[in-house]
């Protein structure tokens, strides 16, 4: 059992990273500070449950998960299991053809790592659906492997892996498409 | 196992390498493997690269003022329940 006594010291330290987390599910930051606020005094009050020596980040994710799940779930109506459709595997690498002309491509694969903005990358993360978003954010921003993202959105590990893999396509179609616009690949590139 | 076997082998599991998620043998032998093909180098290399950009762009600056006003609300709940 932990010490409520000690929460600031133990806490806090993670405050940072919820902020970013909860800027990539509210979208905005006034929101994203509520739920951070939020997120803490729930932390607060059920501090006495958390057994002490275990993972205090992902037990702070999991509030914060489901503290947005149901504060903006319900007034944003957005379908929450909405398919992705089909997207290639490797969409980005092999849409800048790097595949066949490793020498050539080498130089585009720099100019779009490069050149996407950190507007474009953000985009591309909320504009998933939250249910791919999710596990895309704890795995790329936070770093948490897929047995705590299993246990964070109380979700099979089969299911973190394929969300993942599909979220993380989905993302990489939007950058491609970032790209093109921002005159980032050969024009020979962005025939379909 | 052909050429080819092992690239196909190794893309399918390069989210689980990148993610740190194979066994120490199987992420040996996918390193083995990228190590020896300039084609699978590449791809993992333009994937970490991916992953970096990804991370960096996605962290934010905290308002400086939000980890105070977390402070006074833990102060204040303390208050009330005392």
């Amino acid at each position: 059992m932990a010490d409520q006594a000690n929460f600031e010291r133990d806490a806090l330290q993670f405050s940072r990273q919820l902020y970013s987390a909860a800027m990539r599910m509210a979208r905005n930051p006034s929101d994203a500070e509520d739920l951070v606020q939020e997120t803490f005094l729930k932390a607060y009050r059920a501090y006495d449950t958390f057994e002490e020596g275990t993972n205090l980040k992902a037990w702070l994710y999991r509030i914060l998960t489901n503290t947005y799940i149901n504060k903006y779930r319900k007034d944003s109506r957005r379908p929450t299991e909405t398919d992705l459709g089909d997207v290639e595997d490797l969409y980005l690498y092999r849409r800048l053809g790097s595949e066949d002309t490793a020498d050539a491509s080498r130089t585009t694969e720099d100019r779009v790592l490069d050149g996407l903005v950190e507007s474009d990358i953000k985009a591309a993360v909320e504009e998933l659906p939250e249910n791919f978003r999710m596990p895309v954010l704890l795995a790329d921003l936070e770093g948490f492997s897929y047995k705590e993202i299993a246990e964070i959105l109380d979700i099979p590990i089969g299911t973190v892996m394929s969300r993942l893999h599909r979220g993380r396509k989905a993302m990489q179609k939007r950058l491609w498409e970032f790209a093109s616009q921002r005159g980032l690949v050969p024009e020979d590139a962005e025939r379909p | 196992m052909s050429h080819d076997c092992e690239c196909g082998d190794a893309k399918d599991q390069i989210y689980q390498y990148l993610d740190a998620e194979l066994d120490e043998e199987t992420a040996a032998s996918v390193r083995g493997h990228i190590e020896d093909c300039n084609g699978c180098h590449d791809y993992f290399d333009f994937e970490r690269r991916l992953k970096m950009v990804v991370r960096r762009c996605l962290t934010e600056d905290m308002p400086e003022t939000l980890e105070a006003r977390v402070k006074e609300l833990i102060r204040q709940e303390t208050t009330r329940s005392h």
